[in-house]
């Protein structure tokens, strides 16, 4: 799912835009004041935070399509 | 409609949500002199390739979503273009302060500064025009409609000639910098943005950030002569025209690639950090500074040896940069935290060790609990939503 951080202003009209424009339908959450982004210790975007069945975060970053794919792979011991 | 926030006044104050928050967070404007790691005295200027590659001078509250900076060098002053207020933030480059608020159009990303004119342009997306800002009254005199969603700016001094990048246009418009009449328009590609100008070799190059490719076009004829396919995502270029060379920042990829200008070939790809966005040349063509949005950290890229020098800190989510000629100190927007940082790079070279982005110490540690609002149904999710379940949070912002 996605989270949609540091907006700033109203997020709907921003969000509907990008939805729009990436062809985006899943779920999005919003942080508009990154606080829960902070707290993970997020300084930048895109971030991936890849979780396991347990809650236990697997990987943090992996942004790069291989990288992801790679991490994904790893998630689902592949 | 964008939401705009006032002070009792009336007057607009969009910077002090961000300076209340980094307050809160124990950073302050007045902090001026703080060491990126730690080591070095205030004060220190020169480059010594210590154990650390910069160091932060300030980090400034400017306003929504910074995007793009440009230096008034005559006049100590910086221009920050904030997207999403809609403004231009006017500093002080001596007292890191912010001594201006311009009204311009809506969400003005890129910016420059034409010094022959004393005028600052900026490239508003939302309203497909540029604006004119007198330098001197810091008073936004024109708008002048070009293409749909202008991301991208650069300028042909000697000849006169801006270059918009029309990203939902996929095209590039080019503007007489003095009459404002505009003199072509050129087809590009999906997402025309950044653009490069080589005057010697009379070479507009547009980057479009969605088809990742660059359009190769003669800056006499204005016609395509080339087109370079690039990595996901391209979006920032400089050009070194002694070399031959311009750098691109791929920021899906995570590379930036070394372009021949004269074969219109990818001659290499260099690593830098998660994101990169934002691409400077520095005055001494020996090095480039890319921004990395993924990790708040600013790439030091040998020109010469393409190896990633090091890595400096900066805000969250940085993106436009420039280096003020008066003490080629690098100004950074960084749009996630709404600052402007003023970074003093210590690099003379290449470091014995390879700069990487840190591990989390969130790996293998529970996932903090969350509560947020489903932006689709209004209502609000938690983390035990998905108990059990094998999933990926996708951290983003729309700009």
């Amino acid at each position: 799912m996605l989270v949609d951080i540091w907006e700033g202003t109203d997020p709907r009209p921003e969000v509907e835009r990008f939805c729009e424009l990436w062809g985006i339908e899943g779920t999005i959450l919003v942080d508009d004041t990154a606080e829960y982004a902070r707290a993970l210790g997020i300084r930048g975007v895109p971030t991936n935070v890849l979780v396991d069945e347990h809650g236990i975060v697997r990987e943090v970053g992996a942004t790069e399509l291989g990288e992801l794919y790679a991490a994904v792979d790893r998630l689902l011991e592949r | 409609m964008r939401t705009r926030r006032s002070d009792a006044t009336g007057r607009r104050d969009l910077a002090r949500p961000w300076r209340d928050k980094l307050a809160s967070l124990g950073t302050h404007p007045e902090d001026a002199e703080t060491d990126v790691v730690g080591g070095f005295a205030a004060g220190a200027a020169c480059r010594v390739d210590g154990a650390v590659p910069g160091r932060t001078i300030a980090e400034i509250p400017v306003g929504l979503d910074p995007e793009g900076v440009a230096v008034d060098v005559a006049r100590r002053r910086a221009f920050v273009a904030c997207s999403r207020s809609d403004l231009l933030a006017v500093i002080d480059l001596d007292s890191r302060e912010v001594i201006g608020e311009i009204e311009v159009g809506a969400e003005p990303i890129d910016i420059m500064f034409d010094p022959s004119a004393d005028r600052v342009i900026t490239a508003d997306a939302h309203a497909d025009a540029v604006s004119i800002v007198n330098a001197e009254t810091l008073a936004c005199e024109r708008s002048v409609a070009v293409g749909s969603y202008p991301s991208g700016l650069t300028a042909d001094f000697e000849a006169r000639r801006l270059y918009v990048g029309n990203s939902l246009g996929s095209s590039m418009s080019i503007v007489d910098l003095d009459s404002f009449e505009t003199i072509a328009v050129v087809e590009a590609e999906a997402g025309a943005g950044a653009i490069g100008v080589d005057s010697s070799r009379q070479l507009a190059v547009c980057v479009n950030f969605i088809a990742g490719n660059a359009t190769f076009v003669d800056a006499e004829s204005f016609e395509a002569v080339g087109l370079v396919e690039l990595g996901n995502g391209a979006c920032a270029i400089g050009i070194v025209p002694e070399r031959g060379e311009a750098f691109i920042a791929n920021s899906l990829a995570g590379t930036v690639s070394r372009v021949s200008l004269d074969d219109r070939s990818v001659l290499e790809e260099l690593r830098v950090g998660r994101a990169p966005v934002g691409l400077t040349v520095g005055p001494a063509h020996d090095r480039i500074y890319v921004t990395n949005r993924g990790e708040g950290t600013v790439s030091v890229v040998g020109v010469a040896d393409g190896l990633e020098w090091g890595r400096i800190p900066v805000g969250e989510g940085p993106g436009g940069v420039v280096v003020d000629p008066h003490d080629l100190r690098l100004l950074v927007a960084n749009a996630g935290t709404g600052t402007l940082s003023v970074i003093e790079d210590l690099l003379n070279g290449p470091r014995a060790e390879r700069p990487a982005e840190e591990r989390s110490p969130l790996i293998g540690k529970l996932l903090p609990e969350f509560g947020l609002v489903d932006f689709r149904t209004g209502e609000k999710r938690s983390s035990r939503d998905w108990a059990e379940k094998k999933y990926i949070l996708n951290f983003f912002a729309s700009w």
